[in-house]
């Protein structure tokens, strides 16, 4: 990991130096070098990413679908989803629109007289070991996430958004960035919320949407793979988290949907959401095979979103999707 | 045989007991690297808070300031061990620190939340609060330590803090994106690095107007005195060489080289080092002084900014 660690440095310092820097410069913007060096990083590792898991996941869906499809044609544009995701333009966007209203909450909080909570004062042990430190965020962020993904599958204009990501009837690792940039900026505001209020170190915080991510990627794969009975209570496996994208079983019944741990399912079994049916069905939502459309392209999708959600706000109208998938 | 290798065992633990150590702060990785300064080795890696960007010794001398600006604290290092003596929470967004001449005032610039915050040094008393937009970011005071001088990154201008009043006294624009700021041993002048532009604007500062630009190169930044009275470097970030300023004639007298973003230095009191940390290649770079030539690398963490060590030239 060192050398690899290594690598990506002397690739961003080159990438920085040879591009982006005289960029920053032409255009009047030095500022912001710091905040584009740190970016170059997640750059480099976003497309490692896509290396690795196409690298690996890509030969065991073809050869160990859970499903065999007669082509790949819808997966396309989950591809276009996860490279503007993992390559940073989605998150980068994300932050200059939030960064600005994060600092001046913060510096009128403070001017009041608060401070943020910081979970290294709370535990002192927590700052001398990046271990620990790395566990005890992961394990905090995951049980975060948990209650965001049900909150999703709760509220009827969330789930107007969030429904864009489990439309996909071809699920594969390239589906996991497939989401209503909307859904997305709120989802990013809910992890950069709590990881700011917990005060997760910025190393660590690399490290721990990089493990994320790959898990997820890994977990929304089209393979045959379980991690057998204790392996799946332990960690979302491809079999657990495809009990979450099943036609009729992971967006209904009295929680609207199961398996919503996104690394842990351990946070389903204690909230009682968790489903270990030995079963590979297919994915999607109940009102498609009705023929509800949530949209093919990029754009067309993104649009399908704003119509569900301005749908669901409207106070007499049905809300779409969800109360037939619910139902 | 033996007791040869027992008086190398031996003789190698007395130059670790007695090692001098550097101190680099890793922005980016919320860590301190303790480097030994004769073998230059990184000895360890200290974890700090979030973003230590500067850091200082104590008006006292046997303790480090490390300012962790995210973290909203100051670290005391022993300035021999780097071990971590205390923390001082509360000390909201501290990028960048400085104690007054006179030892009376602590002066904190919190560049994220736009404000300097002046201190009772005795104590660390929290003064007053002064909103100061934008990104006030390095500072340098007056011999009289009547004033701190605070650069706006942003808003491209000098600001001039009466510390008795604790009110602005007056500010004036100096150019694109001005970051360090050094007052002449003459106590008549500030250079400021104009990182935006790429020279040096030397600013009569009891006139309150800039009297010269001293072209050097792109991203003049950070200075370092080279602890003759008379010769100050500035580090240019983007353009990676480090230019010599004579302080009396106010010229640039040599430029040379020093890749990988140079932004904080440090000098050995012979004058014969310059220690370098090099913000966009993740290690620090020694130079010699006698030829301009970078002699070694020094892996560090991520995005090293400050850099200290005890026998450093200094005035």
């Amino acid at each position: 990991m060192s050398r690899l660690g290594d690598a990506v440095g002397l690739a961003q310092t080159w990438l920085f130096e040879a591009a982006v820097q005289p960029a920053l410069y032409w255009l009047d913007l030095a500022s912001l070098s710091d905040l584009a060096y740190e970016s170059l990083e997640w750059l480099i590792w976003g497309a490692l990413e896509i290396a690795v898991l196409y690298a690996i996941l890509r030969p065991l869906e073809a050869h160990f679908p859970a499903e065999r499809w007669r082509d790949r044609r819808l997966v396309g544009t989950d591809v276009l989803y996860t490279f503007l995701h993992r390559l940073g333009i989605v998150p980068l966007a994300f932050f200059f629109l939030l960064t600005p209203v994060v600092d001046w909450t913060e510096g009128t909080l403070r001017l009041a007289g608060f401070r943020p909570f910081n979970l290294e004062e709370a535990l002192p042990w927590v700052a001398t070991s990046p271990l620990a430190a790395f566990l005890l965020y992961l394990v905090v962020l995951d049980l975060s996430d948990y209650w965001r993904h049900r909150l999703q599958h709760r509220f009827e204009w969330w789930w107007s958004l969030h429904a864009l990501h489990h439309s996909q009837r071809k699920m594969s690792f390239w589906t996991d960035n497939r989401n209503h940039l909307l859904d997305d900026m709120i989802g990013s505001l809910w992890f950069a919320g709590i990881a700011l209020a917990i005060g997760v170190p910025p190393g660590q915080f690399l490290l721990i949407v990089i493990a994320t991510r790959m898990l997820e990627s890994f977990s929304h794969a089209n393979v045959r793979i379980r991690f057998g009975s204790i392996g799946e209570r332990l960690l979302v496996s491809p079999h657990y988290h495809r009990r979450h994208h099943a036609i009729g079983f992971g967006h209904e019944g009295p929680s609207r949907g199961c398996n919503f741990a996104v690394l842990l399912p351990v946070w389903d079994v204690i909230f009682r959401t968790a489903d270990f049916t030995r079963r590979f069905d297919p994915t999607g939502i109940r009102d498609q095979l009705a023929g509800a459309r949530y949209g093919e392209r990029f754009l067309e999708q993104q649009w399908l979103g704003l119509r569900r959600l301005a749908c669901a706000l409207r106070p007499r109208q049905s809300a779409g999707s969800q109360s037939t998938s619910a139902a | 045989m033996v007791r040869l290798l027992g008086a190398l065992i031996l003789g190698g633990a007395a130059c670790t007991a007695h090692a001098e150590i550097a101190v680099v702060l890793n922005s980016q990785d919320a860590s301190v690297s303790v480097i030994n300064k004769s073998s230059y080795a990184e000895l360890r890696r200290i974890p700090v808070g979030k973003e230590p960007h500067h850091l200082m010794r104590t008006p006292e001398g046997s303790e480090l300031i490390v300012a962790s600006s995210a973290g909203n604290e100051l670290l005391f290092l022993d300035a021999s061990t780097g071990d971590v003596k205390r923390r001082l929470p509360n000390i909201s967004d501290p990028y960048q620190i400085g104690f007054s001449p006179n030892r009376k005032w602590f002066v904190v610039n919190a560049l994220r939340l736009n404000r300097v915050d002046i201190y009772a040094a005795d104590g660390f008393r929290l003064v007053k609060r002064i909103p100061l937009r934008s990104t006030p970011s390095h500072m340098a005071f007056n011999r009289a330590s009547t004033h701190v001088f605070v650069t706006l990154q942003e808003s491209d201008e000098l600001a001039a803090i009466d510390l008795a009043r604790a009110e602005i006294d007056w500010r004036m624009p100096v150019g694109r994106q001005p970051a360090g700021i050094w007052m002449t041993p003459d106590d008549k002048h500030l250079l400021i690095g104009v990182m935006g532009r790429g020279h040096v604007e030397v600013v009569d500062w009891r006139a309150r107007r800039s009297v010269k630009q001293l072209e050097t190169a792109q991203g003049a930044h950070n200075f370092q005195t080279l602890g003759d009275r008379r010769h100050v470097l500035v580090s240019n970030r983007a353009a990676n060489s480090i230019s010599v300023i004579d302080q009396e004639t106010l010229t640039v007298v040599d430029t040379f080289p020093v890749p990988g973003g140079p932004d904080d230095m440090e000098v050995t009191a012979d004058g014969r080092e310059l220690w370098v940390t090099n913000r966009w290649a993740r290690s620090v770079s020694v130079v010699d002084l006698a030829t301009h030539k970078v002699v070694r690398k020094i892996s560090v963490g991520r995005s090293p900014h400050g850099i200290f060590f005890v026998n450093a030239a200094r005035e």
